[in-house]
């Protein structure tokens, strides 16, 4: 028995990066439009008519792949039973040292709710987006309102995924292999997910 | 505002919807005509246009005894607190001349079109260029010390430019009310009307749209605020409380790692 167990294909973990990709580039290229204070992050682009060039198709990738992402997960993060909801009553024991015995299935309840505000606010961007690309074509409140929301659902989703970074990396040590190399050690699947990997382990020996 | 802050008064009572001041728009400004539609009134163009800084809108009006006139001359108001360089990220692009008015540049216009959305007047336009056009109160001839060529070209002295004080005390002492004395920070142009408002389609209380407030001075400075707290609340997270370790891990393989 190796000391591994696989969380994440080849495929998986292609879509993931894709998509981080994709986010830092709208980041970049969106931050100066969202303040002048960043109005050197336009040089990045050859100035701002560029960054907006780069804002508007590569944030058509952004919104495909990360839709897609939400999509291939959404059966396992749609669902919270009642471990999860024991996790978020303890906020998944991140506030105090001691031990907290946890028992996720593949992912656990902060995770899927990281999934389904992903898979909302891409949804969001994306629409208010579209408006904002075209804003002639729509009244002028509907494209108002759009500007409020993209910055709003822009500024929630960049803090919610510092933490994201945060916990999948020096938060969780061990975490961040998953997505690099497709593999945990058993160690890290039983502290952090037991559900998921006694299943896994079930199936290990069934082939 | 500086107290040297100038002004543009257009007292409406005075207009006799000559148009002198549209075509000499036109003509100090190098704008192409636009073609235009009969809709079966004199009003022409119906709307500011990329090549149209200045317009009379005629309003027509019925009042029991027959219908009668009112123009407005219809521009940008070069608002003290002006939407549209609250929300124009590209520095210079609009900027306020030493007169006080709003002026633009297009080289420096970035065609985002935040400004048509956060204009309480919805003046901004756009044209094959993707740049923004207004009127900018011909920035090019007060500057040196020439009258705007529409007041220039008025018959009536409808269009008036002078210090702002000056004019708003002029209208005062012959009992003529003021639109825009103290919206948005003092309108760079005032009118004189003959009726409310919203007879002339202006708002009677103009302001910032909501929305416009809420993300440029709400969400812009939470957010910042929002993405700092964020980085210094993990850091902080990880020097208190700490990551969550693999207790055992070394203990269990003995230091060693054999897959
Ligand atoms: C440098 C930036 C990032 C790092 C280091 C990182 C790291 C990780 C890691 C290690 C996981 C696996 C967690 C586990 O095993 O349970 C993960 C999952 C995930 N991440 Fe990220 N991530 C980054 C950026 C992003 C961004 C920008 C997004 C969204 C826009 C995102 C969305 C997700 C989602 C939805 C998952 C769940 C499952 C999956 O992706 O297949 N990540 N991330
Ligand atoms: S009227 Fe509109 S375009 Fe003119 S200064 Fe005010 S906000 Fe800007
Ligand atoms: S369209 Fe031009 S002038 Fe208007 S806000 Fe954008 S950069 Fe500024």
């Amino acid at each position: 028995m190796t000391r591994y167990v696989e969380r994440f294909n080849t495929g998986e973990r292609v879509l993931h990066w894709f998509v981080t990709m994709t986010f830092f580039t709208q980041i970049l290229s969106g931050i100066g439009l969202f303040s002048r204070l960043f109005v050197g992050y336009f040089d990045l682009f050859g100035g701002g008519q560029g960054a907006i060039l780069v804002h508007k198709y590569a944030g058509v990738l952004f919104l495909a792949s990360s839709l897609l992402l939400f999509l291939n997960h959404r059966k396992e993060i749609s669902v919270l039973d009642d471990d999860d909801r024991f996790w978020l009553s303890r906020l998944g024991g991140y506030l105090s040292r001691g031990h907290f015995e946890e028992n996720n299935g593949k992912f656990n309840a902060g995770q899927k709710l990281f999934g389904m505000f992903m898979g909302a606010s891409t949804v969001f961007l994306g629409i208010t987006g579209l408006i904002i690309w075209w804003p002639l074509a729509f009244p002028r409140g509907i494209v108002q309102i759009s500007l409020l929301i993209h910055g709003l659902i822009f500024v929630l989703f960049f803090m919610l995924v510092i933490l994201h970074v945060y916990l999948a990396t020096i938060g969780n040590p061990g975490t961040l292999d998953g997505m690099i190399w497709g593999r945990v050690t058993r160690l890290w699947a039983k502290k952090h997910h037991p559900k998921w990997y006694k299943e896994r382990a079930g199936q290990e020996k069934t082939t | 505002m500086a107290e040297s802050r100038m002004g543009f008064l257009i007292d409406t009572s005075r207009c006799i919807g000559c148009r002198s001041c549209q075509v000499a728009c036109k003509q100090w400004n190098k704008l192409e005509a636009d073609k235009t539609a009969n809709k079966g009134t004199y009003e022409n163009p119906g709307d500011l246009t990329p090549n149209l800084y200045n317009r009379i809108r005629f309003i027509e009006k019925d009042d029991g005894g027959g219908v009668k006139w009112f123009f407005l001359s219809e521009r940008c108001v070069h608002c003290g607190d002006a939407g549209c360089m609250k929300v124009c990220p590209s520095p210079g692009a609009l900027y306020r001349t030493n007169e006080g008015f709003v002026a633009f540049n297009k080289e420096k216009c970035i065609a985002c079109k935040y400004c048509v959305s956060a204009c309480p007047f919805n003046v901004p336009r756009y044209g094959a260029d993707e740049k923004v056009s207004k009127c900018h109160l011909c920035s090019d001839r007060i500057g040196v010390g020439m009258a705007p060529a529409c007041a220039k070209a008025c018959p009536t002295q409808t269009l008036q430019y002078g210090p702002r004080g000056g004019l708003i005390a002029k209208s005062k002492a012959s009992k003529k009310a003021v639109y825009g004395e103290a919206d948005l920070s003092g309108l760079g142009v005032l009118y004189v009307l003959d009726d409310k408002p919203e007879t002339y389609g202006l708002p009677a209380n103009p302001a910032i749209p909501t929305s416009i407030f809420l993300w440029k001075d709400v969400v812009k400075p939470l957010g910042i605020l929002g993405f700092w707290g964020s980085v210094a609340a993990v850091l902080f997270h990880y020097v208190t409380i700490g990551p969550k370790k693999l207790e055992g891990e070394r203990s269990e393989n003995g230091g060693v790692r054999h897959d």
